[in-house]
């Protein structure tokens, strides 16, 4: 074992690349401590997490004691992996189609511990992935390889931000058993948005925001503890829901018909089945929630109703009316839907300012590519009052923080009242206090009797009342 | 092997086919994909262009289904997974080219004559072929049988480009033409327009135009300044650094994403906005180098164009085909042993200001060889939109090719034709530029001008600017990207 970590950040101030920066943080992360980062979306959480694997740039202060190998998961690592995958993808000005770097590959050139990058594959159960090309992974399997990438690196630090978002049930509490031997040799830094679910091995929890550590406090101290938990818990009660467009252009749907029917369908490749015969009905304010582990093709059943996965085609899938596969455009079937998916959000790369986003919900695009009506721009301003955004409308969405975007996201999906929303774990990354605006938000949508939602979640404290109907899959 | 099309026809016709080319208005597009609905349209080639149109033209409502030899088939080779996992029924091409309405020919240039041959006796009669690229057409003759109505439908843009912009809700620029000879019932542009609906192209921007004015632009561009220019650069500024005494893994990550940054710029505003990203002094030095360059590559930028007009370029290339590639392999091999290709880059930073500061010369290339290129086409007939397209637009997307795996990755991932027109010019204008090069220092490549005084001369500032702004290839290029803007503009 090297020499105990002690890392001291004497007023220290960091720029990120002008986009956001940290001020005056004093924190000194002592041996055989474990700290939480915790604090409202877009305080500056991650970008403390991110200054303690070399991130950003240092303009005053000193910060000193950083061990060279410092393990990091996040999502703009990961985003930053996925990037750099996409980038092969892209080689193709005439005609070649790149898969990318595969698991094995990735999880071989990234780790220095073979043995236990095998056992954490094994655990993780990704053995039956690992010829797979990375991108073609789902969201908590992405999240899993960026785990074993750092945890089998022998890491003198480990820095995660949010390591148990995306995963599923059995294997968080797997990471979380793990992550408690880790603790005893290794210090462990951590950020969480939902302070509730930190492990019991950390030792002291630093409050964030506007860039500041505005409190810290010791887990053993309970009168600090206190003070710091009532300010995660400020209550929605009066949210609004913004009204549609009252221009709806929307063909009406007959009421006594299922909004979806898939019959017996299957999503398989040449080399593996995601899912086969699996038939299911959706009516008309009926909501439901689905539920299934990591890899059970959650996402992809969403996007054959969607429109989304190319294998929608061979499948019989009768969608508002439309039987797929009978010269129907995609854009007919996406009128009737509103969407949010983190898939979505590693496609929304697109460099627009907020209220664009949040009307770009309207006409089902990525990025606005057409003129705005009066209503619709007013509408879009309601929902980032709703947001808390409404000094922001103007700032570009790809600077926004994690969170932000996801609640912009979710904003694009509800605005124009769809007949089906889907919300594939819509919470991932929210802070305490967003988790519930939008909960309380999917609960009044549930309410009004003309949206029928489609709810994936993997926390169980995430119920929404009114969602009584319930798909597991991979059972 | 055919005749030549082009040199069939007589000054008039070949005058009046170079000079087709027109902006298309989104009113222009009403009828959607209406001409092609119920249609059975069915692509022969499953590459990154075959199977993103083709999942495109699904998405739009229309019957898309893929035909492969029956060789891929029964060893499920890699174009086959493609279409079958993206649930696309497949078949070969007895089974399916009778049936089809449409046959979309997506395969690679070098392989048109053998496809087209194969399909044209199983076509229906009265159907329709389509291409992407109209050598075949033009270069090799094809005669393609009398009932048979002949389009080409060419986004401008890599594949993966062409299926990411449509999901957005947005699509990339398309050149759509009719093949005159054939279109026995007139309903060859309708059908070109709903393709160009169906893939997304007319959000984006259509330009009409015609095979010959693709095939003598495209062919000028890509061999210039597209990857020949950018080849010759890069090699000739590596070695120039390493002479000075300059970090080989710098001057390798210099050049590498120097190309792509630079060419970044010059997407958003034109040779303008990339020439003002340097300092006054820089920017005059780097005009000053380009309109040296520019007197001396006019001769060889002038054969190319020449070459391409008269057929000598694609007839010595069809030589090379039928000799098994040799000189194409040959200089590929050479390629990959050039210092340049063989140097890592190294893992300093260099910030996007740093490339335009110590790029100087590498910004100069670049004007020089677009100026250059767009002079060259216009003065052969061909339309200013066409060769904005061909020379500019096209840039920063083979820049970015370089930036991923330098020299390698642009030649392996364009075409075989525009790989063996580069090497072409990277033998001519390496030598050309000796002279030239002898005298320039580390301030105009790798170390920037490192002046403490960077003042200037306020008429010849106004000059040089003057200069810069009037040249056409910016009116056309901000008239064009207007266009494009004014449809994104809210982006």
């Amino acid at each position: 074992m090297t020499s105990p970590v002690e890392i001291t950040l004497d007023s220290v101030s960091v720029d990120f690349d002008g986009r956001f920066s940290l001020t005056e943080i004093d924190w000194r992360i002592a041996p055989q401590q474990h700290w939480l980062i915790a604090g409202p979306n877009g305080a500056g959480k991650s970008a403390l997490a991110a200054v303690l694997a070399g991130a950003g740039e240092i303009t005053a202060g000193e910060l000193s004691g950083l061990p060279a190998n410092v393990g990091l998961v996040s999502y703009e690592a990961q985003a930053a992996l996925i990037a750099e995958e996409l980038k092969k993808d892209d080689a193709d000005i005439l005609d070649v189609i790149s898969e990318g770097t595969s698991v094995q590959e990735l999880i071989k050139r990234d780790t220095t511990d073979a043995t236990l990058a095998a056992e954490l594959v094994e655990q993780f159960g990704l053995t039956p992935l690992l010829n797979r090309a990375f991108r073609k992974l789902s969201t908590g399997e992405t999240r899993k390889v960026m785990l074993i990438r750092a945890l089998a690196s022998e890491p003198s630090l480990l820095v995660l931000d949010e390591p148990f978002d995306g995963l599923d049930v059995k294997t968080h509490a797997m990471l979380d058993k793990h992550l408690h031997q880790v603790a005893a040799t290794t210090p462990i830094v951590m950020v969480l948005n939902r302070v509730g679910e930190r492990p019991s091995f950390i030792t002291h929890v630093a409050w964030v925001e506007a860039g500041r550590i505005a409190q810290s406090a010791a887990c053993a101290d309970a009168a600090s503890m206190d003070e710091l938990v009532q300010l995660f818990h400020i209550k929605h009660s009066q949210v609004a829901l913004p009204d549609p467009d009252p221009i709806d252009r929307l063909p009406v749907l007959d009421a006594s018909q299922p909004l979806v029917t898939l019959t017996d369908v299957s999503i398989k490749y040449s080399d593996n089945v995601v899912f086969e015969n699996l038939s299911w009905q959706i009516n008309p304010a009926e909501h439901w929630q689905l539920t299934g582990p990591n890899g059970s093709g959650k996402t992809c059943l969403l996007s054959l109703i969607t429109g989304d996965h190319p294998q929608c085609y061979v499948n019989n899938i009768k969608v508002f009316g439309y039987q797929r596969g009978n010269g129907e455009s995609i854009w007919e079937i996406k009128r009737f839907i509103g969407y949010v998916s983190t898939q979505l959000q590693w496609e929304y790369r697109v460099s627009t300012a907020l209220r664009n986003v949040i009307i770009s919900g309207f006409h089902d695009s990525i990025g606005l590519y057409a003129k705005p009506s009066d209503v619709q721009k007013a509408i879009a301003d309601q929902w980032l009052d709703v947001l808390g955004m409404s000094e922001r409308a103007n700032e570009s969405f790809t600077q926004c923080s994690y969170g932000d975007k996801r609640l912009l996201l979710i904003a694009r999906a509800m605005v124009k009242h769809p007949p089906l929303l889907i919300l594939d774990e819509p919470c991932l990354g929210l802070d305490d206090m967003n988790r519930e605006l939008v909960l309380a938000l999917i609960e009044k949508i549930c309410a009004s009797g003309k949206t029928t939602v489609l709810y994936v979640n993997h926390h169980a404290e995430d119920k929404v009342p009114g969602i009584d109907k319930h798909l597991a899959l991979g059972q | 092997m055919g005749t030549n099309y082009f040199n069939t026809l007589s000054l008039r016709e070949q005058l009046e086919q170079l000079g087709k080319c027109r902006f298309m208005h989104l009113d222009e597009f009403t009828d959607g994909v209406d001409a092609l609905k119920g249609k059975k349209m069915v692509v022969i080639g499953c590459g990154a262009q075959g199977l993103n149109q083709g999942l495109n033209l699904r998405d739009s409502g229309l019957d898309v289904s893929y035909a492969l030899r029956a060789e891929a088939i029964s060893e499920k080779r890699q174009s086959w997974k493609n279409a079958t996992d993206n649930g696309f029924t497949v078949g070969t091409y007895e089974d399916l080219i009778p049936t089809a309405d449409v046959v979309l020919n997506l395969t690679p240039d070098k392989q048109h004559t053998a496809v087209v041959n194969a399909v044209m006796p199983m076509m229906k009669k009265g159907s329709c072929l389509s291409y992407s690229h109209g050598f075949n057409i033009v270069e090799e003759g094809m005669q393609v049988r009398e009932d048979i109505t002949v389009i080409m439908v060419a986004p401008k843009c890599p594949g993966s480009e062409v299926r990411a912009e449509y999901v957005r809700g947005f699509g990339v620029p398309t050149l759509i033409a009719v093949h005159e000879n054939n279109d026995p019932n007139g309903e060859g542009l309708a059908l070109a327009k709903a393709y160009a609906v169906g893939t997304g192209g007319h959000k984006a921007g259509v330009l009409m135009s015609s095979f010959i004015a693709e095939v003598k632009s495209d062919l000028m561009g890509e061999q210039t300044i597209l990857c020949g220019m950018l080849q010759t650069g890069s090699l000739l500024c590596f070695d120039k650094m390493i002479e000075e005494g300059i970090d080989a893994g710098y001057a390798a990550k210099l050049i590498q994403f120097g190309w792509e940054t630079v060419t970044e710029a010059l997407k958003y505003g034109g040779v303008t906005n990339m020439m003002d990203r340097l300092s006054n002094p820089a920017k005059i030095r780097a005009f000053e180098l380009a309109e040296e360059m520019k007197d001396i590559m006019r001769p060889l930028y002038h054969k190319h164009q020449d070459d391409i007009m008269t057929g000598h370029f694609s007839a010595t290339m069809m030589a090379d085909w039928a000799n098994d590639d040799k000189e194409l392999l040959g200089w590929r091999a050479d390629t990959a042993e050039t210092a340049f290709e063989k140097t890592d880059a190294g893992d300093m930073e260099i910030s996007e200001q740093e490339y335009f500061d110590n790029g100087i010369l590498m910004v100069a290339m670049v004007k020089a060889g677009v100026e250059l290129a767009f002079e060259t086409m216009t003065d052969a007939g061909i339309i200013a939109d066409s060769a904005y397209y061909e020379s500019l637009h096209e840039t920063p997307l083979i820049a970015n090719t370089i930036a991923r795996k330098k020299l390698y990755e642009m030649n392996a991932t364009i075409s075989d034709t525009a790989e063996y027109g580069c090497y072409l010019y990277n033998h001519a204008c390496v030598p050309l530029l000796q002279d030239f090069m002898k005298p320039l220092k580390s301030d105009v490549i790798g170390k920037g001008l490192q002046l403490n005084d960077t003042s200037v001369d306020n008429a010849r500032l106004i000059e040089v600017n003057e200069a810069i702004r009037s040249h056409p290839v910016e009116a056309i290029g901000a008239e064009l990207r207007g266009h494009m803007a004014d449809m994104k503009r809210i982006v």
